[in-house]
């Protein structure tokens, strides 16, 4: 394909991101110089770092970041164990297997925050897990301040596990009996033939859910957003605080907002450069 | 053979039981949901569950759904499933028929129709219009979305330029950015364009051909067609991604051919690519379905009042209405039985596309 025609496919969409995603980016970088609040949003005031001076000196953003940061350590190796395992389990199931992957699947493909108002309903009085806790403990459960967070990460975990089944499910299919018999043969157990056969042949794949897990969860927001509101601001992640601020009602400071977006979008990018140089090259690589 | 696969072999009734523990884990909430959905609001509330035995009532739907209070629900469930119905065996006919398009375009115009025709017939809650905007809102994402990311797609798998590689990467540096850096410039921008359209008196132009129904007046925040727009915007890194991934699939020489034959690239494109692209783009079309039905950020921010059904049914669950939990029940399980369908439909190309999107990285 010569370059014109290229040009030619590929334009709408280029232009779509340059005028939706590369556009709105600038704005935001530039907003975030701005005193801007969503009361009055005529006159933006080059007010230069102070937006930056005020959110690194805010207490909230850094219980963010640190809630933030938690969150991803526990959820993304959380949900990539028991996603393995999940789909371990299913590659051995014959008959049924459709609808056991049906019935997993579930909770990722519903709408977030629709799933998590049902979850926190069984926590809520009357609720399931309220009531055979208070069975088992006799004190009545609420959800507190105190252990919203871990009933956000189990939550989470609960959402979204199935991808990373899903994924690792897709391929085990395309493993080779061979290399699985031959390390039978050579007497590896189970463990032995997961971490020398099954694992290197996902490796990639170990990866690439990794990264998208890493994304996701980094930005997570509805399903914060359900579960804390305004009730409980101090499990708020950073999207969710980023929002808070911004759309505050009647006090929203979208200029500080902003700058929250721009050290959000450098924290995920620390982590990303590397895979995208890599990526790049790679892409180079196949073109040579 | 997959004989020698469990090293460790549990035996089957072992293995189905922890499959079942699984599904329990992951379906409980859905089942809880649907039954608080059907009860009566003395059940829900008393302080021991009522699991088996309680009355049932369709209460909480007709409340959620509709104006009136003595509707009979048998005639609405009877409606609902002769289209699905309908809609269903037109489907099942194009997942059969060699070109599937018109049948699948048949069973879009049957749902449309009856969308259209519902409120006709039972007086509709405001919670109707939500549902609307959901569906326009999701048929629109999904058919902007996949006309530009086919070309996209199959521009970058085709073209072996330097550009390319650069506009592949930069759309998987934007598949990592959070909603966030967006939603605000968005809202700023579209204000702006408002105002400016305000100003200039465009906004309250009459286009005497083009009559929007329910609008006097031009503006972008505020209206189905900001949210598209701007799911659209961010999916298509994702949407480009995918289907280059299986453009890269299909082997050069089937449109060299064509073009040998006299045929233009868009010909070729469109007369021999796209019919056997239709496994690839219905998995596509899944995924930005799903992310367009279930958005829920974008749509609180950029349409205060044109909401979809995920905003509405969190504004139920919020302090500042009075409705009650088994409302909140049923609008769950409305929003959520869609989705259900479309798993047990197109569960196969789900998992496909999940698995391509993967395999390749």
């Amino acid at each position: 394909m010569n370059r014109r025609t290229f040009w030619w496919f590929t334009i709408p969409s280029v232009i779509v991101m340059l005028a939706l995603m590369v556009f709105p980016l600038i704005t935001t970088v530039w907003l975030g110089f701005q005193k801007l609040l969503l009361r009055d949003l005529n006159n933006p005031e080059w007010v230069g770092w102070d937006n930056y001076r005020d959110v690194l000196s805010d207490p909230e953003f850094w219980a963010a970041v640190q809630f933030t940061l938690v969150f991803v350590v526990v959820t993304v190796p959380a949900s990539m164990i028991f996603g393995l395992a999940v789909a371990l389990l299913l590659d051995r199931i014959g008959r049924g297997r459709a609808i056991y992957m049906a019935a997993l699947l579930l909770p990722f493909i519903v709408t977030p925050v629709v799933g998590t108002l049902i979850y926190e309903d069984l926590f809520e009085r009357g609720g399931l897990v309220s009531w055979l806790w208070e069975v088992f403990t006799d004190d009545a459960f609420a959800v507190s301040a105190s252990n919203v967070k871990v009933l956000i990460v189990v939550q989470y975990i609960w959402y979204v596990m199935p991808f990373a089944m899903i994924t690792f499910f897709a391929g085990l299919q395309t493993l080779p009996e061979e290399r699985v018999e031959a390390a039978a043969l050579d007497g590896a157990g189970f463990w032995r033939n997961l971490w020398h056969v099954t694992l290197p042949h996902l490796r990639l794949l170990v990866v690439f859910v990794g990264l998208i897990s890493v994304m996701d969860a980094y930005r997570v927001y509805d399903s914060v957003f359900v579960w804390t509101g305004n009730r409980f601001t101090e499990a708020h992640t950073l999207a969710v605080y980023n929002v808070r601020i911004a759309t505050a009602f009647d006090i929203g400071r979208l200029g500080k907002g902003n700058a929250i977006a721009v050290l959000t979008v450098i924290g995920i990018f620390v982590v990303l450069i590397p895979f995208l140089w890599r990526s790049y090259r790679d892409q180079i690589a196949e073109r040579t | 053979m997959k004989l020698s696969r469990p090293s460790i072999r549990p035996s089957r009734i072992a293995l189905h039981a922890v499959m079942i523990l699984l599904v329990v884990w992951s379906v409980t909430p859905f089942v809880w949901t649907a039954q608080t959905s059907i009860k009566f609001t003395r059940d829900v509330a008393s302080k021991t569950p009522v699991l088996w035995g309680y009355e049932t009532t369709a209460n909480a739907y007709r409340n959620f759904w509709l104006d009136s209070d003595d509707v009979n629900m048998w005639g609405v469930l009877a409606f609902v499933l002769v289209v699905a119905a309908i809609a269903a065996a037109l489907g099942l006919i194009g997942r059969r028929a060699r070109h599937g398009w018109p049948w699948f375009l048949g069973a879009t115009a049957v749902i449309c129709v009856a969308l259209w025709r519902f409120p006709r017939f039972w007086e509709a809650n405001d919670e109707y219009d939500f549902l609307v905007n959901s569906v326009v809102v999701t048929l629109l994402t999904m058919l902007i979305s996949l006309s530009i990311g086919l070309l996209a797609g199959y521009g970058l798998a085709r073209y072996t330029g330097i550009s390319g590689a650069v506009i592949l990467i930069v759309a998987l540096g934007f598949r990592a950015l959070p909603r966030t850096a967006f939603v605000l410039p968005y809202f700023f921008g579209a204000k702006e364009i408002d105002e400016w359209l305000t100003s200039t008196g465009v906004g309250s132009w009459n286009f005497p051909l083009i009559d929007f129904p329910g609008i006097d007046t031009l503006q972008v925040l505020d209206t189905r067609l900001a949210i598209v727009l701007a799911l659209v915007a961010v999916n298509q890194p994702f949407t480009i991604w995918m289907l280059r991934s299986f453009f890269i699939e299909v082997p050069k020489e089937m449109e060299e051919a064509a073009m040998m034959d006299g045929a233009t690239r868009l010909q070729a494109f469109r007369k021999v690519i796209i019919p056997i692209m239709w496994p690839a783009i219905i998995a596509t079309g899944l995924f930005t379905m799903l992310l367009a039905y279930n958005e829920y950020l974008f749509v609180r921010v950029l349409a205060p009042t044109e909401w979809t059904l995920p905003v509405a049914i969190v504004s139920l669950t919020g302090g500042e209405s009075s409705r009650t939990i088994t409302e909140a029940a049923a609008a769950s399980v409305s929003i959520t039985l869609p989705i259900v369908i479309v798993i047990i439909l197109f569960q196969k190309h789900l998992v496909r596309g999940l698995g391509a999107g993967a395999v390749k990285g």
